[in-house]
C-alpha cells in the first residue's frame, strides 16, 4: 500500500506530466531501450547534482537580484557538464564518442533547468524548513519522474509510429495526444 | 520559390520550430491557454532568442562544442535579465502567471542546439532571414493556441466575454495542451502533406506519396 502511495504522488509530481517539462528530450529518450536508460541516468544526474549546487544559490543569493539565477543555474549546469564529460571520458574511453551525445541532449533543457526553479519555487512556498537533503531528494524524484514518463510513452511509442495511425498524426502529433490522456489521468490523481 | 528561399523560409511553414521541430513545446503547453500570455511569451521569446542567437554568432567557431553551448546557454541568461525586467513594466499581470517558463526560455532549442546545427553554418544575412522566420514560426503557433485556448476554455478572447454555448475548461490545464497541440500538429502535417502533394503533381504526374 505504501508502494502504490508512493508511486501516486511520484506520478502527480511528475515534471513532465503536470508541468510539460523535458517533452521534446523524452521523445528522444522513450526512442529506444538504450536512449532511455543514456538519457534517464544523465537527465538524474543533472537534476539531483544541479538541485544540490541549487541549493547553495538559493542560500547566497539576494532576492533582489533574483532574476541573476537563471545565470547561476547554468553556470553551475556547465561545469557539471564538463565535469560529466570529463568523467565519461576518463571512464569509457572507447565508448566517449557514443554516450557523449546523451550528455548533449540531456544538458541545458526544461527538464533540468525547469527542475531547478521548480524546486527553488517549491522552497520559497516552504521556507526555510527545506535543507540541503530536500533539494537532493527533490531532483532526484525529478529524474524518477523523467524515467517513468519515459516508461509510460516507450511502451506505446512503437504503435504510435505504425503504419496503422494515419500518417499526419504517427508520430509526434500521437505522442502528444498519449501523453495529453495520461497527464488527464494523473491530472485525477492530485 | 527557390530552394534557398524555401530553406531560409521554412521557419513559418514548411519547418515550424513548434509543430515540426516540436521545440519549445513546454510554454506553448502550459502558459498558452490565453492571448495575454501568449503575447507575453512571444514578446520574450523573440526578443531574447534573436539577440542571443545573434550575439552568440561572435563567439570563436574553433571552440570546443561544450564550451560554445555553454557560452550561448550563458549569452541567452544575461539577455534574459533586461528582457525579464522590460516585460515587468510591459505584461506585469502575464508574467506571475507565466513563472518559471520564463527563465526557460533562455535555454530553448533554438539557442543552444540549432545555432550549431543551422544558423552558424548560413552566411550572417541568410542567418538572420532564417532566424527571423524561425521565431515567426513560434510566434504565430503561440497565438493561435492562445487565441484557440482562451476562447473554448474561458470564453473569452483577450479577456473579452465572448457569446460562447460550450465551454471546455480542460483545455486550460496542461493535459489540454497536450491534446491540443498533438492535434494541431497533425492539422499542420496533413496540411503540408496535401500542399506538397498539389504542388508535385502540378510539376510531375509522378506518384507523390505521404510520408
Amino acid at each position: 500500500m505504501f508502494l502504490i502511495n508512493d508511486l501516486i504522488t511520484l506520478l502527480a509530481a511528475n515534471l513532465i506530466l503536470s508541468r510539460a517539462l523535458g517533452t521534446s528530450t523524452l521523445f528522444i529518450a522513450a526512442g529506444g531501450r538504450k536512449n532511455l536508460t543514456a538519457t534517464a541516468c544523465v537527465i538524474t544526474f543533472f537534476t539531483t547534482a544541479g538541485s544540490t549546487a541549487a541549493y547553495f544559490i538559493d542560500k547566497m543569493l539576494p532576492s533582489a537580484v533574483s532574476d541573476l539565477r537563471l545565470l547561476m543555474y547554468i553556470i553551475v549546469i556547465g561545469v557539471l557538464y564538463v565535469l560529466l564529460l570529463t568523467a565519461v571520458y576518463y571512464i569509457s574511453r572507447p565508448r566517449f564518442e557514443e554516450l557523449r551525445k546523451y550528455v548533449h541532449v540531456s544538458v541545458f533543457n526544461c527538464a533540468v533547468i525547469g527542475t531547478l526553479f521548480t524546486i527553488n519555487e517549491r522552497a520559497s512556498m516552504n521556507g526555510s524548513s527545506y535543507d540541503l537533503g530536500d533539494y537532493a531528494a527533490a531532483g532526484l524524484e525529478a529524474g524518477a519522474g523523467f524515467i517513468i514518463s519515459a516508461l509510460i510513452l516507450t511502451v506505446a511509442y512503437r504503435k504510435l509510429n505504425s503504419s496503422k495511425v494515419p500518417s499526419a498524426f504517427r508520430g509526434f502529433p500521437a505522442m502528444l495526444v498519449y501523453l495529453g490522456i495520461i497527464s488527464m489521468a494523473v491530472y485525477s490523481l492530485k | 520559390m527557390n530552394d534557398r528561399r524555401k530553406a531560409l523560409m521554412g521557419g513559418v511553414l514548411g519547418d515550424n520550430v513548434v509543430l515540426s521541430g516540436l521545440m519549445v513545446i513546454s510554454p506553448v503547453i502550459v502558459c498558452g491557454d490565453t492571448l495575454k500570455n501568449a503575447a507575453a511569451l512571444v514578446y520574450a521569446f523573440s526578443a531574447i532568442t534573436f539577440l542571443a542567437v545573434l550575439i552568440s554568432s561572435f563567439v570563436p567557431q574553433k571552440l570546443p562544442y561544450t564550451v560554445k553551448v555553454i557560452l550561448y546557454a550563458v549569452i541567452a541568461a544575461i539577455i534574459y535579465i533586461p528582457v525579464k525586467f522590460a516585460s515587468k513594466q510591459l505584461y506585469p499581470e502575464s508574467i506571475s502567471r507565466i513563472g518559471i517558463y520564463f527563465p526557460l526560455l533562455a535555454v530553448n532549442s533554438l539557442i543552444v542546439f540549432q545555432t550549431e546545427a543551422k544558423f552558424f553554418r548560413m552566411n550572417k544575412r541568410d542567418m538572420i532571414i532564417s532566424l527571423i522566420f524561425c521565431i515567426l514560426g513560434f510566434d504565430i503557433v503561440m497565438l493561435i493556441t492562445g487565441f484557440l485556448r482562451e476562447l473554448f476554455a474561458y470564453g473569452t478572447i483577450n479577456n473579452h466575454i465572448v457569446d460562447m454555448n460550450t465551454l471546455t475548461d480542460g483545455l486550460s490545464k496542461p493535459f489540454g495542451g497536450f491534446i491540443f497541440l498533438g492535434l494541431m500538429c497533425g492539422a499542420y502535417r496533413f496540411v503540408r502533406n496535401a500542399v506538397q502533394k498539389d504542388k508535385s503533381e502540378v510539376r510531375s504526374d509522378t506518384d507523390v506519396s505521404y510520408k
